[in-house]
């Protein structure tokens, strides 16, 4: 009798095994809740975070009104930190922004350099005058330092960004927090 | 007015116009036609009800319940289903009518239909989770080589499938997305451990070169490793080891290669797109996953004595 293996028999009966090994599979409800965007689950702390993402704008007033062939990039997107203990306002440095099929591609950089930020921050898109945000999407840290998202957008936002450059005033202002971080 | 034959023939048009724009992906023309041809058969539900047989009544509103599925209705469908119930001759038909009622036997579309909706409906969750929560996990644990950060990675897809859940498209390949998204997930924090270590972008890209060998895709073993249907369980359970070691001793990017050509069953021109890299660089990737493979697996073999892989 032979028993000769190939990787591919040895990695399908190890997948087969390991399937066998699955977990109970997690409930609706659980998923439901984990999925629940941040700002449904606080309203009256994003309703505070964006009155206060609106007054970093005027501080940063200034920055924006300079010329933009004076500046690396484009405008500077204020942002706010959001963390367990504090909330840090500043600004993004939007280096490439593309949409293309429906999908958003997009790399910052934080104006200042921040200690212990997380490799993976959720960012809300919060667009000026509005109550409730755009939509929020995962940015990961590179390894140059830059954060960047690839997430699918709404259709409609599809629409609105496909001729937005990287030198145009976003439409957009930012909460950065942490993945899964409580109120 | 229109009869219900005609109301149910414009549904039927309708149904099959967005069948084949779901196919195509083409989701607000697909949901528009859905829509459409389920606003009929609504109408035909209510001239049913005015008069005609039962049996004309019973097909009415098994195909209205049917399009209902179709645009994530799911309330509406049980209330149609309830409404059969009722009716005699509904028993002649209680298999058909106890799929429509189940959502563990609804095709995925329906499933991602109602689980896209606002809220969504948390029993087609359910069984969309069931169906293919041990494929997931298992490649998961493929890729981690460890249970509890596997079953986290899995739960962890989900939490982005279903904040993304708006954007899913039930005629999508909904197995192949999710296994990307844990995919994409476990790169990135590979991504991120490897920033600056020994494992920097630019020591991986010396494996772009392709590598050039004598070797085929698939690399016989013999002898070495323990049978495969062996009934002993210890001795499974040690090469299930041994090959979860020799998975977490290749780099991310060649772990993902290997598990995509031979678990998902992707081509190395499908891989290299991904990675946008060509067929032959991908097909280099492979051969040097199977190499460093046959290398960890070889140890145990040898210091168990036993023969060597050829």
């Amino acid at each position: 009798m032979s028993n000769e293996i190939s990787i591919e028999q040895l990695l399908r009966w190890r997948a087969a095994r390991a399937e066998a090994e699955a977990p109970p599979a997690p409930r609706a409800a659980r998923l439901l809740e984990l999925a629940r965007p941040w700002w449904e689950t606080w309203p009256e702390r994003f309703q505070r975070l964006v009155e206060r993402l609106g007054s970093i704008q005027i501080a940063y007033g200034h920055a924006m009104a300079e010329p933009v062939e004076a500046r690396r990039s484009g405008y500077p997107v204020p942002t706010l930190i959001v963390r367990r203990a504090e909330e840090l306002e500043t600004s993004v440095c939007v280096l490439y922004l593309g949409v293309r099929d429906g999908r958003l591609r997009l790399r910052f950089q934080l104006e200042k350099a921040i200690a212990h930020m997380p490799d993976t921050v959720e960012a809300t898109f919060v667009a000026q005058g509005f109550t409730r945000p755009l939509f929020s999407a995962s940015a990961v840290l590179s390894v140059d330092n830059e954060y960047r998202i690839d997430c699918e957008l709404p259709e409609k936002l599809a629409r609105d960004w496909k001729e937005l450059k990287v030198t145009d005033r976003m439409p957009f202002r930012l909460i950065l927090r942490s993945d899964k971080e409580g109120p | 007015m229109d009869d219900i034959e005609t109301l149910m023939e414009r549904a039927a048009s309708l149904e099959v116009s967005g069948a084949a724009a779901r196919k195509a992906g083409e989701e607000t023309a697909a949901d528009g036609f859905f829509r459409g041809a389920l606003e009929f058969a609504v109408k035909a539900v209510d001239q049913s009800a005015a008069g005609g047989s039962l049996h004309v009544r019973l097909n009415v509103l098994r195909a209205t319940a049917r399009l209902s599925l179709d645009c994530g209705e799911v309330v509406e469908a049980r209330r149609l289903i309830d409404e059969a119930s009722d009716i005699e001759g509904f028993r002649d038909q209680r298999d058909e009518w106890a799929e429509l009622r189940d959502p563990s036997s609804w095709p995925d579309g329906w499933l991602i239909a109602a689980v896209r909706r606002d809220p969504p409906d948390a029993s087609a969750l359910d069984a969309l989770v069931d169906r293919y929560w041990k494929t997931l996990f298992g490649r998961c644990l493929l890729l981690t080589a460890h249970h509890e950060k596997a079953n986290d990675l899995a739960q962890d897809a989900w939490y982005r499938v279903l904040r993304a859940r708006h954007a899913l498209k039930p005629g999508g390949n909904f197995p192949a997305y999710l296994t990307t998204v844990a995919t994409n997930l476990w790169r990135d924090t590979q991504r991120f451990a490897r920033r600056a270590g020994p494992m920097a972008e630019h020591r991986m890209s010396s494996l772009d070169a392709p590598v050039l060998g004598d070797e085929g895709e698939t690399i016989v073993l013999a002898d070495g490793l323990p049978d495969l249907n062996s009934r002993d369980s210890d001795e499974q359970k040690l090469l299930a080891i041994d090959i979860d070691r020799a998975l977490e001793g290749l780099e991310p990017r060649l772990r993902d290669v290997l598990l995509a050509r031979f678990i998902t069953g992707e081509s190395a021109a499908e891989i290299g797109r991904r990675y946008g890299r060509t067929e032959q660089t991908v097909t280099g990737w492979i051969r040097e996953a199977i190499r460093q493979m046959k290398l960890h697996l070889e140890e145990p073999a040898q210091v168990a004595g036993g023969g060597e892989l050829v």
